[in-house]
């Protein structure tokens, strides 16, 4: 089954990401980390791998004096998640 | 990279949960409701009011209610955007539904000498219809959409009647508009 689906999208925290970032048009750091429920390492971590397939952008600024991370869905992580929402989709028709 | 033994099912729950999650600030715009329901109820009274005491100056309750009005707004909706973390799709199409909405009122206000006062206040009327009917479809709020029905009706019926009774039908569509629904969506967000 997990053959056709994106191996990147295909884990929990990482789909959490986009799902909550097709949504909106931004999101700061801390919100990501109040709504996935991750620790800041793992979030980090799997922000980078998003960012390095192209799949979603990271700004890092500041605001108040403090370091600040905004992050933001690309078209090509929008075709991605369209593409594996589609495969689950035929997947869970097929087992019906 | 690899995959994780998520089930189908487990995906869908999860982009079904986050996608809920993202709406979550949705329940702050019910502030606007209520601050514009009451600002615009408490003017209509009072105009009606003095009005019908013969009080020349009853107009002047519309320029000081409403001006405060969107003072208050300013800083609240500034305040917002500085807490808020994220930005929504919905958050902008709001902003631009209610700032265009508030335009358009502007300009019937200014040519309501033209149209007629009576006939300003129905169309006002109307334009708050349809605001309200739209931000309801967006949140998917039913009663925001009943309330923009309701202010249609009356838009509708203050065409036909004399311009003090607009003023009090302004008043009762702040009523089913803004302050019921306003109120349900409160009490929904933050109950």
């Amino acid at each position: 089954m997990a053959k056709k689906l994106d191996p990147l999208l295909h884990n929990e925290l990482r789909l959490s990401i986009l799902s909550l970032l097709i949504s909106l048009e931004h999101a700061d750091f801390g919100y990501l980390l109040e709504k996935t429920e991750a620790s800041k390492g793992n979030l980090s971590v799997q922000l980078t791998k998003l960012k390095e397939v192209g799949y979603i952008e990271i700004t890092k600024t500041f605001k108040n004096n403090y370091p600040y991370t905004e992050c933001k869905v690309c078209p090509k992580g929008i075709e991605a998640f369209e593409k594996y929402v589609n495969e689950i989709s035929k997947l869970l028709n097929l087992k019906k | 990279m690899k995959p994780t033994n998520l089930t189908e099912q487990e995906s869908l729950q999860i982009i079904q949960q986050m996608v809920d999650k993202a709406k979550g600030n949705v329940g702050d715009d019910a502030i606007f409701y209520l601050l514009w329901g009451w600002l615009v109820l408490i003017a209509s009274i009072l105009h009606f009011t003095l009005n019908y005491l013969g009080n020349p100056h009853f107009w002047a309750v519309w320029p000081v209610l409403m001006t405060a009005g969107g003072i208050a707004s300013g800083i609240i909706g500034a305040r917002k955007a500085k807490k808020q973390p994220t930005k929504g799709y919905i958050d902008k199409l709001m902003g631009y539904l209610w700032g265009g909405f508030v335009i358009t009122l502007f300009i019937v206000l200014i040519q309501a000498r033209l149209i007629g006062w009576n006939y300003a206040y129905a169309i006002m009327i109307s334009l708050y219809g349809l605001a309200t009917f739209i931000s309801g479809g967006v949140l998917n709020f039913k009663p925001l959409i009943y309330g923009g029905i309701t202010a249609w009706i009356l838009s509708i019926i203050s065409f036909y009647v004399p311009m003090n009774w607009v003023v009090l039908l302004v008043g009762l569509s702040m009523i089913t508009s803004y302050l019921i629904p306003g109120y349900l969506l409160k009490n929904k967000y933050h109950g």
